[in-house]
């Protein structure tokens, strides 16, 4: 007897659909899985035989074989389980075709019966076509999440067979529990001074522009870093789908909703390897970081702590909004459109800058600095040197703005874009800039001048000028790009390269 | 070439190449021997033979000799005299062509002396330019106006080739393009550093004279830059200090200056910035302070003029960067202790400073806003 049961195997962020084929026969008892199974797969053996003798079911003697079709895509991961264990009940006749047809099936099993959740199963459930998936019960919010399938689950095989000849209803999907208050997040108002870092975490908010934060310790950067996300407007349909699939296929905890809308924040530590920040891996292929905080913030905190060689692995992601894994065995590409946001110390000590009493000796500096390749530098619009407060501010000063209003004019401002056509105002091309974001004749002789005297390169100047436009669009002056507000883009754009430069 | 046409200077270059020969125990060696002599001590491993080569010595004199005797077996000295030809280098041993008198008469003479460029470059009135490699942009502007000014009123400037001040000064010294620049480093003369210096080597070689007291090969270990500012003193007639820290090298230089009475000055600087603190020091005891470099040229009794005001052509701020202007004041500051100073906006403080920089009056380095002079 033959059965075909509907399943899915991950691929980078995405589903693929896998046709589970279960061939039950007479011959030499033995039980062998083919179609490129990876070593979780292969041992779905020993699970799905262990499980169904612990619910009872009498183990067929006799030769069976399951196929995983297209036996040419490499499945892996333990979701297979369950598929196999149903096919295998209907091959050997304890289960009627017409049970389990347009059911699709995932997830793992356990040696006594029980099914667990395996991650990936938003991507997983997107990729099955069928009309009925039948999940593990604590995966309910997240299969739900896709919404074209009517979901079923089961706590244990025992459960599922009932529920499938029909001997019991389907079990009822699990209550959830009283939602916990989520953690309140950071409010600007607990930044006091900073004028300059608080203008900073707006602007790149508003227009999705990488922000460098240079400072001693203490100057309040991982502080002002944190505040960002809580400015960000909350995800929209497509990108809310987006991070959620890279978050359920990471194994990341999702919220109650089974839906990621907050804009997530990623806030990696600088011994994390390359691959842990770009993605990949041997066995298993896991989104990294970068694609965690896709449609969010990502973090780097020391930033030339991190290895020069991790570093420019950004470079290309960045650029692209994607990355492309490629492994002998695969090629995957990971959605990575994230806002980089960066702090560093000007030298290791913290105390440098000119003039100051820094400890460390120059080749120290240097090196220090220099993790920070021209070209990635040239990446962040926003490069912002902060200063500790001052004792009277951080004191007796009146708090800061609000993160609320902060926000309103940021989602204004992100408004302002999307009718230009772009996402934020970072992505405005080139060549329209003269149309989406006119000057006067005040705020061109400005760039002229820098221009003509060489402290600014062509590129420069787009950088600058979509910098201006969201300053612009946040002071809430539709029209042009006034002097104000290039200014203020120059002076966000502090030229932090090597400090020692020429004479 | 056989090692018989090789003359003296090639047989001390050698000598100095050996492993832990510092410049005291060459000294002892070269006092005791000529160099061929010496060569066949080192050969022979009895290097340490005599009392006063021993006492340079310590603590192991017989170890060392062994040592010595080991390397010197190695060493070709047709393959050491050759490269130094190859470089362009000339070794100079006292008292021979090449080697300044100044140099000579000091109480501590190097023993061998490393050149490239022109020797013609150390004739004429010599001046030290020194100050801290991690100076402020005050600093390093006061370095390039001294060197460039000196130079133009034909004053040799010497200076140590280092980050800061020191390379400051030997591009003023170059862009005068009148007297030439002299620069005794601590490292061997094919032994670039600071490594982002490498430009500026080639043209102080180019259009002056590079020194050295370190053989081709030597690392710029920290031991050999005090040893070096020695040299930087004896050579100069004045030694002008811009910019130190109490705990820069500079300190070093100044002691050597006193210790051989050569007029030590100083350009004075913010009492509340750290690396003024040795310069105000000096000033505090008693040195003459420089404002520019009609006050050196004073000193050297080229001008008898006093130090007028320069002639300042820029535009004075407007009324609307005026209190960014002035919250500045004369210390580096960043862009957010600027806003906090002024209690303005971010926007208006940009406006200000992006004014005052199309006027000249200031400048930004590495996210932190000064002001510059001329």
């Amino acid at each position: 007897m033959i059965a075909t049961i509907p399943s899915a195997t991950l691929l980078g962020v995405e589903g693929t659909p896998v046709a589970v084929e279960v061939h039950v026969s007479n011959g030499l008892p033995g039980f062998t899985v083919v179609g490129l199974p990876d070593a979780s797969c292969r041992e779905s053996r020993d699970r799905v035989r262990a499980a169904l003798m612990s619910s009872g079911l009498t183990w067929p003697l006799k030769r069976v074989t399951v196929n995983l079709a297209p036996s040419s895509v490499r499945k892996g991961g333990a979701g297979l389980d369950l598929p196999i264990a149903v096919g295998l009940l209907v091959a050997s006749d304890d289960l009627v075709g017409e049970a389990v047809a347009g059911c699709g099936f995932i997830g793992e099993l356990g040696l006594d019966g029980s099914i667990r959740r395996v991650p990936g199963i938003v991507p997983l459930v997107a990729a099955l076509s069928t009309r009925v998936v039948v999940v593990p019960p604590d995966c309910f919010a997240e299969a739900s999440v896709v919404g074209r399938h009517k979901v079923r689950v089961a706590g244990s095989v025992k459960e599922l067979l009932a529920a499938l000849r029909g001997d019991a209803p389907w079990p009822d999907p699990p209550v959830a529990g009283p939602v916990p208050e989520p953690m309140p997040a950071p409010d600007l108002a607990d930044v006091r001074g900073q004028a300059v870092g608080r203008t900073a975490i707006e602007v790149a908010a508003a227009g999705g522009h990488h922000l460098l934060l240079s400072g001693p310790p203490g100057a309040g950067k991982t502080m002002l870093a944190r505040r960002l996300p809580g400015l960000l407007p909350a995800l929209s349909g497509d990108d809310a789908l987006t991070a959620t699939r890279i978050h359920s296929a990471a194994g990341v905890a999702l919220p109650p909703s089974g839906l990621v809308v907050q804009p997530p924040f990623r806030a990696p530590h600088h011994g994390a390897s390359a691959v842990a920040l770009i993605g990949g891996g041997t066995g298993f292929m896991r989104p990294g970081e970068i694609s965690l905080s896709h449609a969010g913030v990502l973090f780097m905190d020391e930033m030339c702590e991190f290895p020069a060689s991790v570093l420019d692995a950004l470079r290309q992601p960045i650029e692209e909004g994607v990355v492309r894994v490629c492994r002998a065995r695969a090629t995957v590409s990971y959605p990575a459109r994230f806002l980089l946001v960066g702090a560093t110390n000007p030298c290791p000590c913290g105390d440098g800058g000119p003039g100051r009493p820094c400890r460390c000796p120059v080749a120290a500096r240097q090196r220090y600095s220099r993790r920070l390749s021209g070209p990635l530098l040239d990446r962040f619009d926003l490069r912002v040197v902060v200063s500790r407060p001052d004792a009277m501010s951080v004191l007796g000063g009146p708090p800061g703005e609000a993160s609320a209003p902060v926000a309103d004019r940021v989602a204004a401002a992100r408004e302002l874009a999307r009718e230009r056509g772009v996402r934020c105002n970072a992505e405005l091309p080139a060549p329209r800039l003269d149309v989406l974001a006119p000057m006067t004749p005040g705020a061109a002789r400005v760039l002229e001048h820098r221009l003509r005297s060489g402290q600014l390169s062509a590129r420069g100047v787009h950088r600058i000028r979509r910098v201006a436009r969201t300053i612009a669009d946040l002071a809430g002056a539709g029209g042009p790009v006034a002097e104000e507000h290039v200014c203020l883009a120059l002076s966000l754009r502090a030229e932090l390269a090597p400090a020692e430069a020429a004479a | 070439m056989s090692e018989v046409s090789v003359p003296p200077e090639g047989w001390a270059a050698a000598l100095a190449g050996l492993p832990a020969m510092g410049p005291a125990r060459l000294r002892a060696v070269l006092a005791t021997w000529a160099p061929v002599a010496a060569w066949a001590h080192m050969l022979a491993g009895t290097a340490c033979s005599r009392p006063a080569v021993a006492l340079a010595c310590r603590p192991d004199p017989a170890g060392l000799a062994a040592h010595w005797r080991v390397a010197a077996r190695r060493t070709s000295i047709v393959d050491v005299w050759e490269a130094h030809h190859r470089r362009g280098i000339t070794v100079s041993l006292p008292g021979g062509p090449g080697y300044p008198t100044e140099l000579h008469l000091d109480t501590e003479p190097p023993a061998v002396l490393f050149s490239r460029g022109d020797p013609a470059a150390l004739e004429g009135r010599r001046v030290a330019i020194v100050g801290s490699r991690r100076c402020t942009r005050y600093g390093r502007d006061v370095a390039y106006e001294l060197g460039r000014d000196l130079a133009a009123a034909g004053v040799r400037v010497v200076s140590g080739l280092a980050l800061g001040v020191d390379g400051a000064a030997h591009r003023g010294a170059l862009a005068a393009g009148a007297a030439p620049p002299v620069a005794v480093v601590g490292s061997g003369l094919d032994v670039v550093y600071p490594p982002a210096h490498s430009a500026l080597w080639e043209q102080v070689a180019g259009a002056g004279l590079l020194l050295s007291e370190a053989p081709l090969g030597a690392r710029p270990e920290p031991w050999r830059f005090p040893v070096r500012n020695r040299v930087i003193a004896a050579l100069a007639e004045v030694v002008v200090v811009v910019e130190s820290s109490d705990k820069g090298g500079s300190r070093h230089t100044v002691e050597a200056a006193m210790a051989r009475d050569r007029l030590v000055m100083a350009v004075p600087g913010s009492v509340r910035s750290p690396v003024s603190s040795y310069t105000n020091g000096l000033l505090a005891d008693g040195c003459h302070p420089v404002r520019d470099a009609l006050d050196v040229l004073v000193a050297l009794g080229l001008s008898s003029a006093g130090g007028g005001a320069p002639v300042d052509r820029r535009e004075a701020p407007g009324q609307e960067e005026a209190p960014v202007f002035d919250a500045l004041g004369w210390e580096p500051a960043t862009f957010d202790d600027l806003c906090a100073r002024t209690g303005r906006s971010p926007g208006q403080v940009s406006v200000g400073l992006a004014r005052l920089q199309a006027g000249g009056w200031v400048a930004e380095r590495a996210g932190w806003w000064e002001r510059i002079t001329t």
